[in-house]
């Protein structure tokens, strides 16, 4: 009974096979594999011959484990162990095709995961290089155009002042027009490289937003008007007037949208509305909407159109980058928002955004617009003469800037082109100014900075300075005012910009 | 005259050991990636001149990213190694120079090629920044799926054996 269980059970997975040292099979026990006593054991499988160096190393048992040897119609997996005796080899072949079956499929799962892991991570390391050195790119590109465009926009505001033709006016006028598209465009750039790069971040400020309201029923009403359209406005009247938030980027998306609207719409009317979510508290809930009668959108372009580079085909030719509504969806993102496409059945879209603000029960804040406007106005007249240093390595900014301050007939100015000159000048001058680029030869606009704070005179380090640069980010910016800059501009700026920061900073 | 020359073929898994030796002897090519187990033997006879052919019996070993941890037996008796890496996976070839010396100090005067497999997956200038940047000393950069340098590698392999024996 037991010999029976025995032949039934026994491990039968396991094969002796005894052969001499020149390869020969003298016995085999045949259990799995074909091995014929007198056949050589090198015409089995290649494997075995590794026998002359196994005979010849010093080692007297060697083993080989999960070796595949296809042998006939068969396929086995098997771990072999070589006995070097002194007459001859015996060969422990044991069967673990089974066991190294099930082993295959694990192995194979881990290997393909830790590939595809390590490709994921090679191409997305790939996608962010090549998205930084876009970015670098768009940057330094638009940071090279502004110097230029600063020149540009200023000697327009000067022919402006001189006595011009009709014709001549209103070729004045188109260089306008395309000088701030240019300027507009360059910023849409700007932006959206520094949203791209993670550098822009938005500010949380008290401002009026009455007032940004009026702005832009004023500006989009004759935008409109000029393109035969109407434009209506509502605001709900229970919106406070001062919160908190990032004004300038709020305007980005607003002017964005609206600019889109009137682009695209040539019939019928473009409405913008500002409507009361929720207020409790201090927080108001509002909802922005931007309303055309426009072209349309086709749905099947309705996500392509937030993607960057992107004008839907619409069959007439318009300007700009196509940049405008992926600012728009970023800029909302930063902002904790999210645009909303709406396509009309008949015609046209809506374009909505929800957004919380804070609001404060006391503003500090209430100055107008107006009121800065008419600040600069009264300032530009009946007042003593102030003796500026003028300090720019580029002669053709340097020129415009120099013909902006003395039309104004209010300053004795004074150049430097040199970073090393402007101490000379400091020491033998009284100057109530110093308006100096950042990026200057030799000594920069920061080092210049730190070390007229550090002058033993009195008169000299208190010297109010203010810093143009055309590089717009934070960073610089803030580099500047920690050395004991009064202010920053940024490269391109209009005249009454440039001549009211100057008012304010000698107030 | 005819001898047999044992060529173990190693590195990283995933790299395209079995693929490079499947090109070789039955010039064929799959995309499906089948994971090697312990080792697999196939042979294949060059002919080096009219009178002269070498039989290479071909060890194509289990890929593992720690060289130190192979079965010295798997190494025994061998004539020739062949280090395979990726040259689109930086893992497969970081190490490299110390895998080298190890492999080195275990069998000092086998004939060792280096060989950077999947060619046709990097752009020819990116691949030689990869190699100068790591200070590779590169034998073949080849493609199993194209062929590139496939039979150009085996053959430098078995003709330095057989001028070596």
């Amino acid at each position: 009974m037991l010999e029976q269980y025995q032949k039934q059970y026994r491990n039968n997975k396991r094969q002796f096979v005894l052969i001499n040292k020149e390869g020969t099979v003298i016995e085999s026990d045949q259990q799995f594999l074909a091995i014929e006593a007198g056949t050589s054991i090198y015409d089995i499988h290649p494997f075995f011959e590794c026998l002359p160096a196994i005979v010849d190393s010093d080692e007297k048992e060697i083993s080989f484990f999960c070796v595949h040897l296809p042998i006939e119609e068969n396929f086995f997996v098997v771990d072999i162990k070589f006995l070097v005796k002194k007459e001859h080899v015996l060969l422990i072949i044991d069967d673990f095709t089974e066991h190294y079956h099930s082993y295959q499929n694990v192995a194979q799962t881990r290997n393909e995961s830790v590939i595809k892991s390590e490709l994921t991570i090679i191409k997305n390391r790939e996608l962010e290089e090549r998205e930084r050195f876009k970015n670098n790119f768009i940057q330094n590109f638009s940071h090279e155009l502004r110097n230029p465009l600063t020149s540009i926009m200023a000697i327009v505001a000067i022919l402006g002042d001189t006595a011009l033709t009709d014709e001549q006016t209103k070729m004045l006028d188109f260089l306008k027009e395309s000088n701030t598209n240019l300027r507009l465009m360059l910023e849409d750039t700007l932006s959206i490289g520094m949203i791209d790069s993670g550098k822009l971040k938005i500010q949380a400020n008290e401002f009026d937003l009455h007032s940004l309201f009026k702005l832009m029923e004023f500006t989009y009403k004759a935008k409109a008007q000029k393109k035969g359209l109407q434009f209506l406005c509502r605001f709900d009247d229970k919106i406070p007037q001062y919160v908190i938030g990032d004004r300038l980027r709020l305007f980005q998306v607003i002017t964005n949208l609206l600019d889109n609207a009137i682009k695209y719409t040539h019939t019928g009317s473009v409405s913008f509305n500002v409507l009361l979510n929720l207020k409790r508290a201090n927080t108001v809930g509002l909802h922005f909407e931007v309303i055309d009668t426009g072209e349309g959108i086709a749905a099947e372009d309705k996500e392509q159109i937030f993607e960057g580079f992107n004008q839907i085909a619409t069959g007439k030719k318009t300007n700009g980058t196509g940049l405008g509504l992926t600012i728009v969806k970023k800029l909302l993102a930063l902002m904790g928002s999210k645009i909303v496409l709406q396509l009309h059945q008949d015609k046209g879209t809506t374009f909505y955004f929800d957004m919380l603000f804070k609001y404060p029960l006391f503003p500090e804040n209430d100055r107008s617009l107006q009121e800065n406007t008419k600040t600069i106005k009264s300032e530009s007249s009946n007042q003593p003469k102030y003796k500026i240093l003028l300090v720019e390595d580029d002669e053709h900014v340097q020129a415009t800037l120099f013909k902006m301050l003395l039309k104004t007939n209010r300053f004795q100015i004074n150049l430097a082109y040199d970073g090393a000159f402007v101490f000379q000048e400091v020491v033998n001058n009284n100057y109530d100014l110093i308006v100096m680029d950042v990026n200057l030869p030799n000594l920069n606009g920061i080092q210049i900075t730190k070390l007229i704070r550090d002058f033993p005179f009195k008169n000299i380090k208190k010297i109010p300075i203010i810093g143009l640069t055309a590089n717009v980010y934070k960073d610089q910016i803030n580099q500047c005012l920690k050395a004991g800059m009064q202010k920053v501009l940024t490269k391109p700026f209009e005249q009454e910009e440039f001549l009211k920061v100057i008012y304010k900073t000698l107030k | 005259m005819q001898s047999s020359k044992k060529i173990v073929v190693l590195g990283h898994f995933g790299v395209g050991k079995t693929s490079l030796i499947r090109r070789f002897v039955t010039d064929a090519f799959s995309d499906n990636y089948k994971v090697t187990i312990g080792v697999h033997i196939t042979k294949k006879t060059v002919e080096i001149s009219a009178e002269n052919n070498v039989s290479l019996i071909l060890w194509d070993l289990e890929g593992t990213d720690d060289i130190a941890s192979l079965r010295k037996s798997y190494l025994l008796g061998a004539h020739g190694i062949v280090f395979v890496f990726d040259v689109s996976r930086p893992s497969t070839f970081q190490d490299l120079n110390d895998n080298l010396a190890i492999i080195r100090s275990n069998l000092p005067y086998v004939p060792l090629m280096v060989v950077g497999n999947k060619a046709d997956l990097v752009e020819e200038h990116a691949l030689k920044n990869v190699i100068e940047a790591q200070e590779i000393a590169v034998d073949f950069i080849a493609s199993a799926k194209t062929g590139k340098a496939v039979n150009a590698l085996f053959l430098k392999l078995a003709t330095l054996l057989t001028t070596n024996a």
